[in-house]
């Protein structure tokens, strides 16, 4: 079977937990957030896995976008929930793919935090050609997030209102 | 038979499993180790200065081969195309690297010694160069104090590879030279044996880059067996140059051809001066804030990450930095 190079376990430089990269924890071949702080860090220049930055500094978590899919068929919101990560020196921004096991909560409370500061976040990502998702959006994140048939919980209702 | 005259030295041009042809006055000499030196050599005093004369352990030796192709030796003829090498005159320089031998103790492999020049040639396409390997001969090269010229052959299939200026601006950027020729058409040869002449020079690179293609085309009496790389999607090289010749050029100057490589090791080279020896790194050692301690990875206030993301130094080459580090 394929398999894209890994570049091994570690362990996050911002929250100190171990993180395996194996295949069947995290469903994506390239682990390259922390799935407890989402947090990722700096090591890519040019595209996702060369390994050229020189920056090494940690990437926090600002936001959630979506990465339109290759099925010209689907809607045209629908695609893939990406996490928006920025480098907390340099300031450079990256999407990375939600793995399986990224922990759904912490996921939600990137997303309540960027809806807090959606106008900064919003004019940093127009930068990058990045779209943030703002306050609509909340459906499709909880469907990406639980599925189609796991109703969406009062707390979020009330995010949804506000 | 007087070993102390001048005619009696020549240089190993050739090697096989305990047989070392000398070339010296025209002639080349079958020779063999006199059973002096090879003691003298395979197993050597452990403390020259102590009365007791004690031999080096076994497990402190850590060379392959004593003698090594270029090699200057004193000689005695036997007069019927054979002889005895009885000593081994101090070396000007070493191109070494860790013998590709399986077990845990790594020993010394002399490549070639008394050069002047090493060319690490890489193919303009088919195979892609591997500029990473590049790296490693260039450190290599720097490590024994050596020159490099960097040859880029099969110029005829440039086309087929568009990034290839980019990634050599990086090294002219450097100071390295780079001479870009094809075997073929014979574009570049002559500007290649302009840099080879007078100079004992050594051709390194992986397989089917073309080193010995290249060196019919400089030589074309040599007539050496060439292939063409496999015609698989890969197009690796196959191997076809199986031992490593010197030749001596009809212009001036003498040659190594080697059998292609696809791997490289350092030879005694440490972590803490790997970075003296990428050249454009070098000025910033030291400035960084862990002083000489820092390993340029992930300490703060680096001075040549720093250097990095200024686009003074190419990322390409630090990334190889990192790599070669990670190894020693």
């Amino acid at each position: 079977m394929y398999r894209a190079a890994s570049f091994g376990d570690f362990k996050c430089a911002h929250c100190h937990t171990f993180v395996s990269s194996t295949h069947q924890l995290s469903g994506v071949n390239n682990r390259n957030h922390c799935p407890y702080c989402l947090w990722s860090c700096h090591l890519d220049l040019y595209a996702a896995g060369d390994r050229l930055s020189a920056c090494k500094a940690g990437m926090k978590p600002i936001g959630l976008t979506m990465k339109k899919g290759r099925n010209k068929y689907r809607l045209e919101s629908r695609g893939e929930l990406m996490l928006i990560h920025a480098c907390i020196e340099c300031r450079a921004m990256s999407i990375n793919r939600i793995a399986a096991d990224d922990d759904a909560e912490t996921v939600i409370v990137v997303f309540q935090e960027s809806l807090a500061l959606f106008h900064r976040i919003h004019a940093l990502c127009d930068q990058y050609g990045i779209i943030p998702l703002n306050a609509e959006s909340i459906g499709i994140v909880h469907r990406q997030l639980f599925g189609q048939n796991v109703e969406i919980s009062s707390t979020w209702r009330s995010l949804h209102k506000s | 038979m007087n070993i102390d005259n001048e005619d009696d030295i020549g240089i190993v041009f050739r090697k096989t499993l305990g047989h070392y042809t000398v070339q010296a006055n025209g002639r080349e000499i079958d020779c063999v180790l006199s059973s002096l030196l090879h003691k003298q050599l395979i197993y050597p005093t452990a403390d020259p200065t102590s009365l007791h004369h004690a031999v080096q352990e076994v497990r402190e030796i850590n060379h392959v081969d004593p003698v090594a192709i270029g090699d200057q030796v004193r000689y005695v003829d036997a007069g019927n195309g054979s002889g005895m090498i009885t000593e081994i005159l101090p070396r000007r320089s070493k191109l070494s690297r860790p013998a590709p031998v399986p077990g845990q103790r790594v020993f010394e492999q002399v490549i070639v010694s008394n050069a002047d020049l090493v060319i690490p040639v890489f193919a303009a396409a088919e195979p892609t160069p591997k500029w990473g390997l590049l790296d490693r001969y260039l450190v290599s090269a720097e490590s024994s104090d050596l020159p490099s010229l960097i040859v880029i052959n099969k110029l005829d299939l440039a086309s087929k590879n568009p990034g290839l200026d980019e990634e050599l601006e990086i090294y002219r950027r450097i100071g390295y030279p780079i001479l870009s020729v094809s075997a073929v058409t014979g574009e570049g040869i002559e500007e290649l044996k302009h840099a080879l002449q007078g100079k004992l020079s050594v051709m390194v690179g992986k397989s089917g880059v073309g080193k010995t293609s290249l060196l019919n085309a400089i030589q074309p009496g040599l007539g050496l067996r060439v292939k063409a790389v496999g015609q698989g999607e890969l197009g690796k090289g196959r191997h076809t140059t199986t031992h490593l010749e010197m030749f001596k050029l009809d212009f001036g100057g003498t040659l190594v051809d080697t059998p292609g490589v696809r791997e490289f090791g350092l030879w005694n080279v440490t972590g803490e001066e790997l970075a003296y020896l990428f050249p454009e790194m070098a000025d910033y050692v030291g400035q960084c804030k862990f002083g000489l301690s820092c390993r340029h990875d992930r300490e703060p206030d680096c001075a040549i990450r720093k250097a990095v993301m200024a686009g003074e130094i190419s990322p390409h080459r630090y990334k190889s930095y990192l790599h070669l580090r990670e190894e020693l």
